[in-house]
């Protein structure tokens, strides 16, 4: 992965995020449109479902409420708004500050008990989903 | 190297690389000395097929990503349902090329 794929595609996924969070809002008014592979093909949720309705109810400044529907939100949410702008930052001032926090962040994750941690909250949260029925 | 040592290790582990990159690998291990041959036969990449399955069955959960080390990519994949289940689909085709591309990786940093 070069610095200049990766900064490409995360621009490219925050746009797609951007204008899917757009369309989710405004145009789109019935509830029972589905992305999620997972839920339409067994019934239950995902680790994520949620995120999007959980986004929305951060932009609605009702951040409790987003944090019990799904906490993932408010983690999209950051990175939505922060890393764009990095990158942007980075591109401009022509450096690779960005790309080296990227990689120095895929090795700290990678150490086992720090993984297994992170794999149990994610399990705890897909368990959760399933008993909020999102 | 010995030509006919190099040839054996293509014959096993072309599978593993793009077909692009078999000419390097070639040319790379024909100019390493003898006494790496032992380091060159225990080296472990990763099978494009079974990182397919994965995707397949996980890809909505990034596990694919994971497995074959790209965490970041993976945590993506994960936070936003396999990128609204688009990016899990375009990811079918794509996972075996980007193992290829890790073990080439895995390769130049063992080599180079």
């Amino acid at each position: 992965m070069t610095r200049n794929k990766l900064y490409s595609l995360l621009l490219i996924a925050c746009l797609a995020g951007f204008i899917y969070l757009f369309y989710n809002i405004h145009i789109l008014q019935s509830q029972t449109f589905r992305v999620c592979i997972i839920k339409n093909v067994t019934g239950y949720p995902c680790p994520s479902c949620g995120t999007t309705r959980a986004v929305t109810l951060l932009l609605e400044g009702k951040i409790i409420e987003s944090l019990l529907l799904n906490p993932f939100g408010i983690l999209v949410a950051i990175a939505m708004i922060l890393f764009p702008f990095w990158v942007l930052i980075d591109i401009i001032l022509k450096k690779e500050s960005f790309f080296r926090t990227y990689k120095k962040a895929e090795t700290i994750i990678r150490k086992p008990w720090l993984a297994s941690i992170l794999i149990l909250l994610v399990l705890f949260n897909w368990i959760w989903n399933i008993y909020k029925h999102l | 190297m010995d030509a006919q040592k190099v040839d054996m290790f293509m014959m096993t582990n072309a599978k593993y690389f793009e077909a692009h990159h078999l000419n390097a690998i070639r040319e790379k291990l024909l100019s390493l000395d003898e006494s790496k041959w032992g380091l060159v036969q225990t080296m472990q990449f990763k099978e494009p097929t079974t990182s397919l399955i994965v995707s397949l069955l996980g890809g909505q959960l990034g596990i694919d990503r994971f497995m074959i080390g790209d965490t970041g990519m993976g945590v993506g994949k994960l936070l936003t349902c396999g990128g609204l289940g688009i990016w899990a689909i375009i990811d079918w085709f794509l996972i075996m090329g980007a193992t290829r591309e890790k073990n080439m990786e895995t390769f130049q940093n063992a080599f180079y």
